[in-house]
């Protein structure tokens, strides 16, 4: 039992560098930086989405969620998050990165290692015990990103001022060009330019 | 920011930093390719023998152990039948094939077959090719065919051309279906769809093995005893 969570953290760890997350990292990065002094709530509540609907969905409990369906929530994470009025509210916050993850969880088609492998096999019929191993090799992919959040942290908020309009509008731009992509099915194309322009 | 909060940080971004050194340090040793295939069905031969190896290495290792372990076609037949996981699909909607003049699927039919979906550009599934490719050259002998079901996931990977130089360059000798619009990836898998996903069909059309992501643990070892099987029984 050890074995395999070292094993699944260790994987998704892994993974978290591999094209096939960028679905789920692009969508996490945008609620870092536009959640700014926020971004702790915004990722907790993003992971925790994440988690719940790839727990579901990979498990067959739900079936797929409607492109427009997803859109919509990719746009609507981005006004959550970047509403000026409501900034500084922790509670929209994480709301706005619940939604960006649900959004990002529904695109999510994982490339897979051993270790999740073996996990997936058994999650149809798992319970909670596949739960909570599915957090652990999550953990591992979101860990660049709570870096990030804690990063976002250190920063003075002084220090933050001058770049938070670009900040936020740079990651509000990511979900809003999600969004489209999205609807009009050409999110894999805008994911796969980036991952050429990466190699 | 408080204290609490700094210490919080602090404890995050050890432990990242640790996780990270962990993984890399573990990468080392992380087997790239499976060398030493089951002696035959039902052995418990280890799958990983460090990274490098090659499916070269693989054959000729099996080489030796087809020779030195005495397993006959009988005793391979006398183990107990894999789990019929009821009839495959068909492969529909195909922009082609590569390596093959076979120009359906149903050209296969009579045939045990390994279906496999994946892309070129997935590391997990390049980790499967020595594997898939030591079976073919081992059990094409008897009978087993290799459908490789290429399914893009980003543009990129699209390009028929580029499809056939990476099988080149990661000695994927046998047949490829281009499912370019992923249509076979959905219908086969339905809600849960991964990269890689590996199939075995039996000459019957049914499935007898059905594995998600990179082989681990003994799903190496089940993948070909299930082959071994089906092979020594006239593919059902």
């Amino acid at each position: 039992m050890l074995t395999q969570a070292i094993d699944l953290l260790l994987e998704g760890f892994e993974t978290a560098f591999f094209p096939c997350s960028l679905v789920l990292l692009i969508p996490g990065l945008a609620t870092a930086i536009t959640a700014r002094q926020e971004s702790s709530a915004a990722l907790t509540g993003y992971g925790a989405a994440v988690l719940v609907v790839g727990w579901l969905r990979f498990s067959a409990r739900i079936d797929d969620t409607p492109t427009v369906i997803v859109a919509m929530a990719f746009a609507a994470a981005a006004l959550l998050l970047i509403v000026p009025l409501i900034r500084r509210l922790n509670i929209v916050s994480a709301t706005g990165g619940a939604i960006a993850g649900l959004a990002a969880a529904s695109l999510w088609e994982p490339c897979v290692g051993a270790a999740f492998g073996s996990l997936l096999v058994d999650l149809p019929g798992g319970g909670p015990g596949s739960f909570v191993m599915m957090s652990l090799y999550l953990a591992g992919i979101v860990a660049p990103l709570a870096v990030l959040g804690a990063v976002l942290h250190v920063i003075p908020n002084p220090t933050l001022l001058p770049i938070r309009p670009v900040m936020m509008f740079a990651g509000g731009a990511v979900f809003f060009i999600m969004a489209i992509a999205t609807a009009t099915g050409f999110v894999d194309s805008v994911i796969g330019q980036l991952v050429q322009w990466s190699i | 920011m408080n204290r609490g909060q700094l210490i919080a940080i602090l404890i995050g971004v050890f432990a990242f930093a640790g996780l990270a050194l962990t993984a890399i340090a573990g990468g080392d040793d992380e087997p790239t390719t499976v060398a030493a295939a089951p002696a035959s069905s039902g052995d418990d031969a280890a799958q990983d023998s460090g990274g490098g190896d090659t499916a070269d290495d693989g054959a000729a290792q099996a080489d030796d152990t087809d020779a030195d372990n005495g397993t006959s076609d009988e005793d391979v037949a006398a183990l107990p039948a894999p789990e019929n996981l009821g009839p495959a699909g068909t492969l529909t909607d195909l922009d082609g094939w590569l390596q093959t003049d076979a120009t359906q699927f149903e050209d296969f039919d009579g045939q045990v077959r390994i279906v496999q979906f994946w892309t070129f550009g997935c590391i997990n599934c390049k980790n499967t090719l020595d594997q898939i490719g030591f079976l073919y050259d081992t059990y094409g002998p008897d009978g087993l065919e290799v459908i490789g079901v290429h399914t893009p996931e980003f543009d990129f990977e699209k390009d028929p051309d580029a499809i056939a130089e990476a099988a080149v360059n990661l000695n994927v000798t046998w047949p490829i279906a281009l499912d370019t619009r992923k249509t076979n990836f959905r219908s086969w898998q339905e809600g849960r769809r991964f990269w890689p996903r590996t199939y075995v069909v039996d000459a019957n059309g049914d499935i007898r093995f059905d594995h998600i992501g990179e082989f681990g643990g003994s799903s190496y070892d089940e993948l070909e005893a299930t082959i071994a099987y089906l092979t020594a029984n006239g593919g059902a």
